[in-house]
């Protein structure tokens, strides 16, 4: 066996997505030089480029190329970014029990889904109010997502686990915000 | 996923669906969510205030399948029990009943949580009656 290909056997893939793009874990990314970073990963370890490699190049290649097509998947949207970011740092949503969103809100959004009920089932009046609704919750979303950036900048200046636990806070509400928008644009469609 | 048949049954004829009179002071209301999913779930007890048991359940909740069995399932039980046989109802009691699997585990926590939440609520309205009463005599 030759020794590059013994050095091929041992090379560990990246343990994270982070580390795929070599970058220390950070959530305001610069998504125009991270894709330019993606497609120069991408060439860099484009399975074609390893026909005639060894078979465990061929399968670092692969295995590369896959994780690096999953981690830009993944940190292209802001909010994927920072779920798995949160993860990384041991802030799952599952292990939120279920009071984690202000009860005002889970009230607005059940009103909302009574709505869309009454909607669905022909009603005008109703209709008119999941307009009203979607336009307000689209507003709150935009907000959100202000706000959202703001923690993005306040992490990256300094990692505190306070500013991790506002984002999962607003990612919990931002999730039934997006799933109402996503359920009046479809009643009203 | 396929759903078991106890699942089914419940979402295809959920039990209870409804809602009561939230400033009845017999009524204790528990507006729970999931943030793993966006459900939300509304679970309403009635009281009776002088046996101490439930006399009438109800529910309604913006959810998947098994969210909505979960909470059918809750207030088929709750009927009949006194408020502290009704706390001791597990989410793990819901898993088994209906075959829940591990990804839906927490729509039988949320179950749960709207149990305690609809209890605390109504424990919290007799308190205050009391203290309403004490100011006015």
């Amino acid at each position: 066996m030759r020794l590059w290909d013994l050095l091929y056997r041992m090379k560990a893939l990246p343990a994270e997505y982070f580390a795929v793009f070599g970058i220390s874990p950070q959530l305001a990314l610069d998504l125009p030089e991270l894709q330019r970073q993606f497609y120069v990963l991408s060439k860099l370890h484009h399975p074609d480029r390893f026909a005639r490699a060894s078979a465990d190049e061929q399968r670092y290649a692969l295995d590369f190329t896959s994780l690096l097509n999953d981690a830009w998947r993944v940190f292209r949207d802001p909010v994927g970014r920072a779920e798995y970011l949160l993860k990384l740092r041991g802030y799952d949503t599952a292990d939120g029990r279920t009071n984690t969103v202000p009860a005002e809100l889970l009230e607005e959004v059940f009103e909302l889904n009574m709505a869309l009920e009454e909607a669905r089932d022909g009603d005008s009046g109703a209709k008119k109010q999941v307009a009203e609704a979607l336009t307000h919750f689209t507003a709150l979303r935009q907000g959100l997502d202000v706000e959202r950036d703001h923690l993005f900048a306040a992490y990256d200046a300094s990692p505190a686990d306070t500013h991790l636990e506002a984002l999962r806070s607003l990612l919990n509400r931002r999730r039934y915000i997006d799933n109402l928008v996503r359920d009046a644009q479809q009643a009203l469609s | 996923m396929a759903y078991s048949d106890k699942v089914l049954d419940h979402y295809n004829h959920p039990r209870n669906v409804g809602s009561m009179d939230k400033s009845d002071s017999a009524v204790g209301t528990g507006m729970v969510g999931a943030p793993e999913c966006g459900d939300v779930m509304k679970l309403q007890i009635k009281v009776n205030p002088l046996t101490g048991i439930i006399d009438d359940a109800k529910f309604k909740t913006f959810g998947c399948g098994s969210a909505i069995a979960s909470s059918s399932l809750a207030t088929e039980w709750l009927k009949g029990k006194t408020v502290d046989e009704a706390l001791a109802i597990k989410n793990t009691d819901i898993v088994n009943e209906l075959a829940l699997p591990p990804v839906k585990i927490h729509c039988s926590v949320l179950a749960e949580d709207a149990i305690k939440a609809a209890i605390t609520d109504y424990k919290v309205k007799q308190g205050a009656d009391v203290a309403a009463l004490a100011q006015a005599h």
